[in-house]
């Protein structure tokens, strides 16, 4: 289905497992490719601050000013226990990736995330 | 025969700190970038420290968000504190984001060829400025202390500096409004230096410069 034809929304969930094996620039490319769609990417899991960076950067190289304005990124995370659980660190959870014209409102505390998707005419809320 | 000739004790001494310094990277040209958002007023800050050392501003500043499309850098800033001297260079980047709508440049009155052209060059500017994180040795996280500083860009930008191991000081800027909060960027990020200044009035900025000596000397 493409999005960006309809007043749909598609969102595509991807479990950490399925991106073990890809490169980096496979992950990006995915990334990309399925929000430029207009698709809204659930992945289990996060990016690693390089590939965040990268990510940033090919997303400048792609957009169009007329048609592709960008990604909206947001993360929820979760403890990490280490050291036999001595140690607690911050693990990236889930991180939902989708066309900066369709996330539109964004409210972030810990353990929730909200976000409104705004859909040309229409809108919808998805927690 | 074989002469011998000693080296004076000064040049020995000189000799052996290079090589010391060599050794664990210190001979290495200290280049302090300055990075963030837009308008959270990286270019006024870098204006303030070359102000404060050189004498003169380093870029141009406006209310429109994108003003700094490129690179700019200032060579050979030297600011003392404590006795303790840091020679180094500014880098001031475009701020980083991760879209870029030409429409919200139309807000500010430009046209929208204008605007269009103001989008094109920042998305290059973000690239440049990524690219630099390759190149800085220090590096000043530019947060505009009104904002909601727990973003995407902050989050890349640190996770960056901290798997590159380059020692960065976050600066929570704008403290001179009302509606601002340094104590949200420290309890958000309560393991790093934050340091509260008003870049545009030159409040605090003694205590940046401290931190900066501590961090990066």
């Amino acid at each position: 289905m493409d999005s960006s034809d309809t007043n749909a929304l598609k969102m595509d969930f991807v479990s950490s497992e399925a991106l073990k094996e890809s490169s980096s620039m496979e992950k990006i490319s995915m990334i990309v490719d399925k929000v430029k769609e207009g698709d809204l990417l659930v992945i289990e899991g996060g990016l690693t601050p390089t590939e965040e960076a990268e990510l940033i950067e090919t997303t400048m190289r792609e957009i169009d000013i007329e048609n592709f304005v960008g990604i909206d990124i947001y993360t929820l995370e979760k403890d990490k226990s280490s050291f036999f659980g001595l140690s607690k660190k911050k693990a990236i959870g889930i991180t939902i990736i989708g066309p900066a014209n369709v996330m539109k409102t964004v409210k972030k505390r810990e353990n929730f995330l909200s976000m409104i998707a705004n859909l040309g005419d229409s809108g919808a809320s998805m927690h | 025969m074989v002469r011998v000739i000693k080296m004076p004790k000064f040049l020995k001494r000189n000799f052996l700190r290079n090589i010391f310094n060599k050794l664990i990277g210190k001979d290495k040209k200290l280049k302090i970038g300055l990075y963030g958002h837009p308008n959270s007023g990286k270019t006024t800050l870098a204006n303030t420290m070359t102000n404060d050392w050189l004498g003169k501003p380093i870029g141009l500043i406006s209310e429109i968000p994108h003003e700094t499309r490129r690179v700019y850098r200032q060579e050979r800033v030297k600011i003392e504190y404590d006795d303790i001297e840091l020679d180094f260079d500014i880098v001031d980047t475009p701020g980083i984001a991760t879209k870029i709508d030409y429409k919200n440049f139309l807000e500010f009155g430009l046209s929208e060829q204008e605007a269009k052209e103001r989008a094109k060059e920042a998305t290059k500017g973000i690239i440049e400025a990524i690219k630099w994180l390759d190149d800085v040795t220090g590096v000043l996280l530019v947060v505009d202390a009104t904002q909601d500083p727990l973003t995407q860009a902050n989050i890349t930008i640190m996770g960056n500096l901290e798997a590159r191991k380059i020692p960065f000081v976050i600066v929570a800027n704008k403290i001179d409004l009302p509606e601002a909060s340094a104590e949200r960027i420290t309890s958000v990020f309560p393991q790093h230096t934050v340091v509260p200044i008003s870049a545009l009035h030159g409040e605090n900025t003694g205590d940046l410069y401290q931190a900066m000596v501590d961090k990066f000397n």
